[in-house]
């Protein structure tokens, strides 16, 4: 090892790896996010529109993907505990996504988690 | 480079990677923020007139409607049925009976013991009077149940099966729960389902309105008529007027 490699560049190395090792993590979670954000969306299954007055969705999709648990908890925030009582919340979402099983769980049960929103709240 | 410059370096990489990372997850969260609008919650303060004298006898119509409108449970067994409405004969000494029957429910205090002792602010008053719990932040403890002077809280004890009000959520085992004087309802400006049930009836005994503002029903009925309301001593301030009690 010591032949092969000059001295300077040894030490370039003890320091680069343990670097890259601790930051590997976080390397990884950013480009992945990254890269599932670009993802094509496999529509036809998420999308069932039994009301067909909708045009879009409340947010675009790579938003509701990843951060629709936050929209949803804003909108709770401003329900509960302030009374703004908007028109958007989970039996909007159930006009287009008109199936609890095939559009929810499907992704809920694929990461394991098991949110209790239906508990209380009626999806069909 | 010496020992102390790598620390230096390492330390300072981590530190840059990490905000990045978080800067990044802000920058696509950044969608949720606080309550923008003023909130209609601010002005109003609602308030309950309940004329006793002009409640039918033996007449059960708000309490079944308050069930079907909220999923209130109904178990069929005293220790698991939860009321958001009651209806009780005043007796006296546990014998004589002075032929009197009252509704009761949450009194939705100005002064409220619930929304004081409650450990994590699950219940709490809004601005227009209506005390309210959030079910998504009770850990049923049951301290309101025990604060409470009017027995108007009701736990959950089992999971609620009847579905009536698809609308509307239930409450899932393990929360406390009382009257929110159908907030839901009040804020598209409808009455109270109790209230709706007990003009069908023909009674008119229930009436429900603004307190802050001197021109409405429940203004006018509390100035012409001598009003009572439950357990005034206690300092509690409830909104739930009483006529003929």
């Amino acid at each position: 090892m010591s032949q092969t490699l000059p001295r300077s560049n040894r030490r370039a190395l003890l320091i680069a790896v343990p670097i890259m090792i601790v930051l590997f993590p976080l390397g990884y979670s950013l480009v992945s996010s990254l890269v599932a954000q670009g993802a094509p969306a496999d529509s036809e299954v998420f999308l069932e529109r039994p009301v067909a007055e909708h045009e879009a969705c409340v947010r675009e999709t790579a938003y509701m993907r990843y951060h629709h648990w936050e929209l949803l908890k804003q909108i709770r925030e401003d329900v509960v505990r302030y009374g703004i009582r908007g028109d958007v919340g989970l039996k909007k979402c159930s006009e287009c996504h008109a199936s609890r099983e095939r559009f929810c769980d499907r992704c809920h049960d694929a990461v394991s988690l098991f949110p209790d929103c239906f508990d209380c709240h009626y999806y069909p | 480079m010496d020992r102390r410059d790598f620390l230096k370096t390492a330390g300072g990489s981590v530190l840059a990677g990490t905000s990045c990372v978080y800067a990044f997850r802000f920058l696509i969260a950044s969608d949720s923020g606080g309550p923008t609008a003023e909130t209609p919650t601010s002005c109003r303060r609602w308030g309950m007139v309940i004329n006793l004298d002009k409640c039918l006898e033996d007449c059960t119509a708000c309490l079944s409607a308050c069930r079907n409108e909220n999923n209130v449970a109904h178990h069929g067994d005293a220790r698991w049925d939860i009321h958001w409405i009651r209806k009780v004969r005043l007796v006296k000494k546990h014998t004589e009976n002075l032929g009197k029957q009252v509704l009761l429910m949450c009194n939705h205090c100005d002064n409220p013991p619930c929304a004081q002792v409650c450990p994590v602010q699950a219940t709490y008053k809004r601005d227009d009077g209506i005390v309210i719990v959030d079910h998504h932040r009770c850990i049923g403890c049951r301290y309101c149940m025990i604060a409470c002077p009017y027995n108007a809280r009701f736990f959950n004890f089992r999971e609620n099966e009847d579905w009536p009000n698809r609308d509307f959520p239930k409450r899932s085992h393990g929360v406390a729960e009382a009257c929110t004087l159908c907030a839901h309802r009040l804020e598209r400006g409808l009455k109270p389902a109790c209230v709706d049930a007990c003009e069908a009836q023909g009674a008119g005994a229930l009436t429900v309105g603004n307190l802050n503002d001197a021109g409405s029903e429940v203004s006018q009925l509390i100035a012409r008529n001598p009003v009572k309301r439950i357990r005034e001593d206690l300092g509690t301030e409830p909104k739930i007027y009483y006529i003929g009690l």
